[in-house]
């Protein structure tokens, strides 16, 4: 059954998975790559995640400040948090974007996670999500798993959803009767026949089916099935550290090793696959340079991404460092964004699905100047 | 009229069904326009707060906040600890659930279905976002003492007071605007602060709340209005943060006169306080105002895509009455009963939940006795019970994640997981087993007969979906395809159900 092998879950941190098992002539005759995008919600501070050698940094942060960090290329280190990326790293799977972001200037969670979303310039003008727009632009189908279609993901193409329910199921012959209330043809009949072929069993899950480490079990199982999906979204949230942010044992490290346990659970499970996998985060923005009297932090800028995966061309952290001077700063106070975090993305994507740079471009992202880094940054 | 000629369909149309207890009015429509001329009680013996009492309780959570992370910033599990307490003295994790269950006891029981609808209604058209603890203290209480009670008067009051409510100041961000030459931009300009105004909420009175996109404002418009609302704030204290009564702050305000759609603003009287009333009174008569918002009734209550045709009456009552609510929903229920039968519209997830509720008989929301909360220790399981069913089944009222509210089109309601969640709630609430009160959500006493009867304009057709002989199906009420259970776990999912 082809639907069972597009079978896929969601939690209390959310995953959705997509890609259609029969895709399009064009994707069809290249080998299967999978975009895993794990999104991290409130603000992840690239300068907790990746710090950079800089005594103003110490300076500004005297309370927060990571210790015991591990050294990636002399100028930039890693949290000792993110343990599976650090080992990734070594064997040339791993690399930070940093002093980059959307562009979105305005410090609100909000509008701000619209945006990361929808890869506009203005919050709330889109109805669909670059991933969304990626999609129809490769002409993949798509299964979507959540209840409500996550804007990333939304595009033309109406996505087949699925988010199973907790609660028991009623008989096989209620499902029948009520599919046959519905005329056929219409929408409402077509969602009732996509219900009918899953297997019973994938309908519903039990809570624990729903925690993180889990969740990213059955997509690495999913992932790795040649007919299976082939985009999986995760969806984590608390990075919004006001307060005990904290350096090594902070909040922010706490969150920061919940997404590289994902990575680990994803790296162990899909095997070689992992080779032809590309994992990269999206955060709404990043966080302002000097603490608070919490020892914590206020909404930023300028922040890092983080990639793991085989398709990464090497492990190198890829800057245009604006570096942190008072003057360097975005408003004098956040860290500046040098690169347009949808240049990154839409890289990803062509490299992922095998399409021109400048063809995702122009029909994800408008045909904005975005420059072209797939070369750069992915094994093409 | 002949029962056999109402359309019963109607009834779910502009309501949630017939119950039990209420028979099929002889005058469907002058039924419906008599639920609209006043305010119905919310008919809640429980506890019940005002929006002010709320905004207190949010300054007590936003400065105990403060107050925390500041004793205990050196000891994480302290302050997670501390954090949960909070949460529970301030009813943080109380209050939306107790809202929403007085949401859903109103509209079973304050005797004015068709007003509750509207009510639904006009809060979505006024949404406040699921943002900076909204729904956890204020968005309920928005809804009751602003939009509530301003839906038997003139359309211009109710967007006045739902502009400079707290709700929507702080949904909408105008605290944030500093006119570049008022007095705090001048000052901040001089100390090398950024000044600006904050467009966001300007905008969406325009798009969303009065004249629609289709008036052709201009982003020159857009940031003229932003300088008329600057000033509008809750201001900020160190000891409530943002918790405070909306006021106008004259040293935010940009001074001199703006243009909206070509019209100069200028102060009357001490103060430039009437500026954005003005405005309003305008944004409210214009001619795109009450076309925009007709059309969004339509597409709320008769179908996706109203014509102009079905428009016209309602647009007439309108303009007429100067913008009268109750003369406008008089006109669009009267509307809304020529077209049923003829348009469909496909119930969202909540108004078909609380259909089944009442024409089931359902043991849905809970009582007030189940809501008495003693701001202590962590709420009861089924405090919550309103809130997770609504969140499961994919409409929670007060956390809409655009400003532009839940969706009123269908496509956005019809995904296979949305479906299969009516399916399963059909059958969680056809059962009798035991849930917070040991009672169960199922009907007690109820027959379908009198549901059916009353409800279906295509009786026929339902009861031959039912396997129900339409001659015999009376006299064998103990038939086992009148099973209650059966019923609502058949019917109610069923094309006869989610579209009306």
């Amino acid at each position: 059954m082809i639907l069972s092998r597009r079978f896929f879950i969601l939690g209390g941190t959310s995953l959705s998975l997509l890609g259609h098992p029969i895709w399009n002539a064009r994707a069809a005759t290249q080998k299967k790559k999978n975009l895993v995008i794990i999104m991290l919600r409130g603000g992840m501070d690239g300068l907790t995640a990746v710090p950079v050698k800089d005594r103003l940094l110490n300076s500004l942060r005297p309370n927060i400040l990571v210790n015991k960090t591990i050294d990636l290329d002399g100028n930039f280190s890693l949290h000792p948090r993110l343990k599976t990326f650090a080992s990734l790293w070594k064997t040339g799977q791993a690399t930070v974007v940093h002093g980059s972001n959307i562009p979105y200037t305005k410090r609100s969670h909000f509008e701000g996670q619209n945006q990361m979303e929808t890869g506009a310039t203005t919050p709330y003008t889109e109805a669909t999500g670059w991933l969304g727009r990626g999609i129809d632009t490769a002409e993949l189908n798509g299964l979507a798993i959540s209840l409500q279609m996550p804007l990333l993901l939304r595009g033309k193409i109406t996505a087949d959803n699925y988010f199973p329910t907790t609660l028991g199921l009623p008989s096989s012959k209620i499902f029948e009767k009520v599919t046959s209330s519905f005329v056929e043809g219409t929408p409402l009949h077509e969602a009732m026949m996509s219900i009918n072929a899953r297997p019973r069993e994938m309908l519903r899950a039990n809570w624990k089916d729903r925690e993180p480490l889990k969740l990213a079990k059955t997509a690495a199982e999913q992932l790795k099935a040649n007919d299976g999906p082939r985009i999986a979204v995760f969806d984590l949230d608390g990075f919004d550290t006001h307060s005990a942010q904290g350096g090594t044992d902070g909040e922010h490290g706490e969150k920061l090793s919940k997404y590289d346990g994902i990575v680990k659970v994803l790296k162990d499970n899909l095997g070689k696959t992992f080779d032809d996998t590309l994992i990269v985060t999206l955060t709404e923005f990043g966080r302002k340079v000097e603490e608070n009297g919490g020892y914590g932090t206020e909404h930023g800028y300028g922040t890092a991404i983080l990639m793991a995966g085989g398709l990464v061309k090497k492990s190198q952290v890829y800057t245009d460092w604006p570096g942190l001077s008072k003057k360097a700063l975005f408003e004098g106070q956040d860290l500046n964004a040098t690169i347009d975090a949808r240049a990154i993305y839409c890289s990803a994507m062509a490299a992922c699905f095998d399409v021109d740079f400048n063809y995702m471009r122009k029909h994800a992202f408008w045909n904005e100047q975005l420059p072209d880094l797939t070369e750069k940054l992915f094994k093409t | 009229m002949s029962a056999n000629l109402i359309k019963k369909n109607y009834f779910r149309k502009i309501a949630f069904g017939l119950g039990p207890n209420t028979d099929v009015p002889s005058d469907p429509v002058a039924w419906a326009q008599a639920q609209v001329n006043s305010v119905p009680k919310l008919a809640w013996d429980g506890p019940l707060f005002s929006e002010k009492f709320l905004l207190d309780k949010r300054a007590e959570y936003r400065f105990g906040e403060d107050e925390i992370r500041e004793r205990y910033k050196n000891d994480r599990q302290a302050l997670k600890q501390a954090e949960k307490k909070l949460r529970y003295t301030t009813g943080e994790q109380y209050f939306e659930s107790l809202e929403l269950n007085i949401r859903h006891h109103a509209a079973r029981n304050s005797g004015a279905p068709v007003f509750e609808r509207l009510w639904w209604f006009w809060s979505n058209h006024f949404a406040i976002l699921d943002k900076s603890s909204l729904p956890s203290f204020n968005t309920g209480a928005f809804q009751r003492e602003i939009i509530r009670e301003n839906l038997c008067g003139n359309f211009t009051n109710l967007l006045k007071s739902a502009t400079i409510s707290f709700a929507m100041i702080k949904n909408l961000d105008n605290s944030d605007s500093v006119g570049p030459n008022s007095k705090n931009g001048q000052w901040r300009k001089k100390k090398g602060k950024p000044v600006s105004v904050n467009e966001n909420h300007a905008r969406e009175l325009l798009e969303l709340h009065s004249v629609g996109p289709a008036a052709g404002y201009s982003q020159k418009d857009v940031i003229e209005l932003s300088y008329i609302m600057a000033g509008w704030e809750c201001p900020w204290t160190k000891k409530r943060h943002d918790a405070n009564q909306v006021k106008f702050n004259q040293n935010k305000h940009e001074p001199g006169e703006h243009k909206v759609f070509g019209k100069a603003y200028k102060q009357k009287g001490v103060t430039p306080k009437n500026k954005l009333i003005d405005v309003i009174n305008d944004l409210a008569e214009h001619s795109s105002c009450s076309n925009f918002i007709t059309h969004k009734l339509c597409r709320h209550f008769i179908c996706d895509h109203p014509t102009e045709e079905m428009m016209k009456p309602i647009l007439k009552a309108w303009n007429e009455s100067g913008g009268d609510l109750p003369t406008i929903h008089k006109a669009l229920l009267e509307v809304t009963y020529e077209y049923t039968g003829m348009f469909d519209k496909f119930q969202n997830p909540e108004v078909w939940l609380m259909q089944m509720a009442t024409m089931a008989d359902l043991n849905w929301p809970l009582s007030s006795v189940d809501m008495i909360y003693d701001f202590s220790t962590k709420p009861k399981k089924h405090m919550n019970r309103v809130k997770w069913d609504l969140k499961e089944i994919g409409l929670s009222p007060y956390r809409p994640t655009q400003p532009n509210g839940w969706s009123d089109l269908s496509a956005d309601w019809i995904s296979p997981e949305l479906l299969l969640r009516r399916i399963v709630f059909a059958k969680k609430f056809s059962s009798n087993g035991s849930t917070w009160n040991g009672s169960g959500h199922g009907p007690q006493n109820w027959s379908p007969v009198h549901m059916l009867q009353s409800n279906f304009d295509n009786l026929d057709r339902v009861l031959d979906y039912l396997s129900l002989d339409k001659d015999r199906w009376q006299q064998d009420p103990k038939a086992k395809e009148l099973h209650p259970y059966n019923v609502i776990q058949t019917l109610f999912p069923s094309n006869w159900m989610v579209s009306a």
